[in-house]
């Protein structure tokens, strides 16, 4: 008798032992680049069978997601892993949501500060130098541009990229050059009714003149006012022009361009999905993405990161960390499907090899990764963060001529600095 | 039979003792928090410094609140007033109307209220959108210039207002009709035997025997539009929301982006003793208007 109990404890010992750990995951992925992320997770799930379960739930992006995060780590219900924007880690650091990445958990998932992009490791790096996240990805903005269009209107260079891209003169000649071949509605598809969006482009070419948001706690110090200025009104001049869409929100961007009606569009390297399977059905024209065009002195393209972060308590069961690690190396090593959702790997050994550097569009982009910056670090700024709220209501006006750039640049940094 | 009134209270206490806890837990405790809230710096989540009432000596100077309150103001005056007489007209169309008619005319006007807001934002982007609406498409035929109507602040509140009067004027018109029901056919006919023309007709006997059911449908209007939130993000989301903010609106802001749970809680108790003081001085002058009829 005594022999059967003891075998059965043994069975019950053995299957603990062996039972499956699974990683609770939440991530705010809903668009092309989610379905790609959903299969990447069912082949991970695939691959490691019996040892380690991904259980993955996609939440609602923006406010939401990162409010559902904050009352979940409080109550102690937070997900063992999640996906996170880089800008946002400032924030989540004074509501104290994440949890550090430690030196041992990064030997355990055999990553370093090496296999990264300096900018990107500074966008997880924290005000205390420890490091609250793993880079998955680096999503700029980048301009799409309609071949056939640009082609008939004689705007291609050989290797069919678009000719005017090296300065602010230039690249308004091409855009006079498509509106004139009367082809289309407009020369460049702009989400001009979406301040939060046009964020990106404008911070781009406040870059571009060395211009920051923040210096030392305040906001557009000195002459980095004049420099935002710079950047509505050349904006403004083109909406004015009649080369620019106006008061069109994203949706309506996305149809312009796909429909054929705006030759150009500044938009997120997350709407590669869209143009390639348009393109695979046979329902799209021949398009390329390129960076951003030089407008004002140098290159500088507007870019965040979808990093993986550990909420803060979460984690903490050695064998559970040790499942959760796996599952973030595993997926960063098969991060070059990811790039096929557009995104730019974060992790160097995908960018370096050769499979990687023949994907296109990507490839013609990924020279922006010297010239990105990011956002500044405050926890005002950030995806969705207040400081959008404030930009997007004097932008939007500015964008689309009604008021006066000089003034918007004005009341912003009024607003801004009695946040 | 004599009565043991101290048992009769304890039964009695003991019954209504359930609701009691629930009230108290759900309702009683949490505003006393947010209360207390209000008078600290804490974030959205956890505890504060206590601050005083600085939380409440910073609104006067704050133009985001001001804005708020002004456009909260606007926007009720823009929607209650309308709203109700709109209702009031349809439900006097429908009643005149019979049978099955009626019926399906009644559904075809409360149809939109069980929309949820989500869809009601849907529809009219899809009308009143700038570059793809099917409004714009009439305005182009008909030669009159493209106008963004969610993204021009002079636009906004009027047509949210609409929007909002399109989607909640079925309830109202349901309690119209109901009253309206309740007016005995007798004295329409005593005033139809002394010749009385229509107009007189509503104005001495529908419109002061209706006048309960109107003041309820102000009050019912008037507290929940001081409350307007939904319509407002989901219409200025990505466009202008801070020229847009609403009470409601700047209080998610507050918490919710800025993670300011002491400073959102000042507003939101500024904002109930508002709607405390408009609802009481609301029904003072609907009795005094009654009294006076």
């Amino acid at each position: 008798m005594n022999k059967y109990v003891a075998i059965a404890f043994a069975g019950l010992m053995a299957s603990a032992v062996q039972a499956e750990e699974t990683v609770v995951w939440w991530d705010f992925l809903g668009g092309g680049d989610g379905v790609r992320m959903k299969q990447l997770i069912s082949d991970f799930n695939e691959a490691n069978a019996g040892e380690v379960k991904i259980d993955a739930t996609t939440l609602e992006w923006g406010v939401p997601f990162y409010t559902k995060v904050q009352t979940s780590v409080a109550v102690g219900e937070a997900p063992d892993v999640m996906t996170y924007h880089a800008s946002r880690i400032p924030l989540a650091l004074e509501q104290g949501v994440l949890d550090e990445i430690t030196p041992e958990d990064w030997a355990a998932m055999g990553f370093g500060q090496d296999d990264f992009a300096a900018q990107i490791w500074d966008g997880v790096t924290g005000p205390d130098g420890k490091i609250y996240g793993v880079p998955l990805d680096t999503h700029p903005i980048v301009l799409y541009y309609n071949k056939d269009i640009l082609g008939a209107a004689g705007q291609l260079n050989a290797d069919g990229t678009p000719v005017g891209m090296g300065s602010r003169e230039e690249f308004t000649a091409m855009l006079q050059a498509i509106a004139d071949s009367g082809k289309v509605k407009f020369p460049l598809g702009s989400v001009t009714a979406d301040g939060n969006f046009m964020f990106r482009t404008i911070y781009s070419l406040v870059g571009q003149q060395d211009g920051e948001l923040l210096t030392d706690g305040d906001f557009l110090v000195g002459d980095n006012a004049a420099k935002l200025e710079n950047a509505l009104a050349v904006l403004q001049e083109w909406t004015t022009a009649g080369l620019q869409s106006t008061y069109t929100d994203y949706p309506a961007t996305v149809a312009l361009f796909t429909s054929g009606e705006a030759a150009m569009m500044i938009n997120g390297v997350w709407e590669v999905p869209t143009m390639t399977d348009l393109h695979a059905q046979g329902k799209l024209f021949e398009w390329g993405a390129v960076e951003l065009p030089v407008i004002f002195d140098h290159p500088a393209t507007y870019s965040d990161s979808h990093v993986f972060a550990i909420p803060a308590g979460s984690a903490e069961d050695p064998a559970k960390r040790a499942a959760v690690l796996k599952v973030i190396s595993g997926i960063l090593k098969e991060s070059l499907f990811w790039a096929t959702a557009g995104h730019i790997p974060a992790y160097k050994a995908v960018t370096d090899s050769a499979e990687y550097k023949a994907m296109e569009p990507n490839a013609t982009y990924s020279s922006l990764t010297a010239n990105m910056i990011y956002d500044p670090k405050t926890p005002l700024a950030g995806v969705a963060g207040p400081i959008f709220d404030v930009m997007s209501t004097y932008f939007v006006p500015a964008l689309n001529g009604e008021l006066d750039p000089a003034e918007a640049v004005a009341s912003i940094t009024e607003d801004l600095n009695d946040m | 039979m004599i009565r043991d009134r101290k048992k009769e209270a304890l039964v009695a206490f003991i019954l209504i003792l359930p609701f009691l806890s629930i009230y108290s837990l759900i309702f009683v405790y949490p505003t006393i928090d947010m209360f207390l809230l209000s008078f600290t710096d804490a974030p959205l989540i956890g505890k504060g410094e206590w601050v005083g009432l600085e939380n409440y000596t910073r609104l006067p100077n704050d133009r985001r609140f001001d804005t708020a309150f002004w456009n909260t103001a606007y926007f009720v005056l823009l929607s209650v007033i309308p709203g109700t007489f709109v209702a009031l007209a349809i439900a006097l169309g429908i009643s005149r109307l019979q049978g099955r008619l009626q019926a399906i005319v009644l559904a075809l006007f409360f149809l939109p209220y069980i929309l949820p807001v989500s869809v009601v934002y849907r529809l009219w982007d899809w009308t009143l959108n700038f570059q793809f609406g099917i409004a714009m498409h009439l305005f182009d035929l008909m030669g009159i210039d493209r106008v963004p109507i969610f993204k021009v602040t002079g636009w906004f509140m009027p047509a949210v207002a609409m929007v909002t009067v399109w989607w909640t004027s079925g309830f109202s018109i349901l309690l119209f009709l109901a009253g309206l029901r309740s007016i005995p056919n007798e004295i329409y006919e005593a005033a139809s035997l002394d010749n009385t023309n229509r107009w007189t007709l509503f104005r001495r006997i529908t419109w002061p025997l209706l006048w309960p059911v109107t003041a309820l449908v102000l009050t019912i209007q008037l507290i929940l539009q001081l409350k307007i939130f939904d319509q407002v993000y989901l219409f200025s989301v990505g466009g202008r929301p801070n020229d847009n903010l609403v009470m409601v609106y700047y209080i998610y802001q507050r918490a919710f982006v800025s993670n300011d749970g002491g400073r959102a809680a000042a507003i939101a108790i500024v904002l109930f003793i508002i709607v405390i003081i408009v609802s009481v001085l609301n029904f003072q002058l609907m009795r005094f208007a009654e009294k006076r009829s």
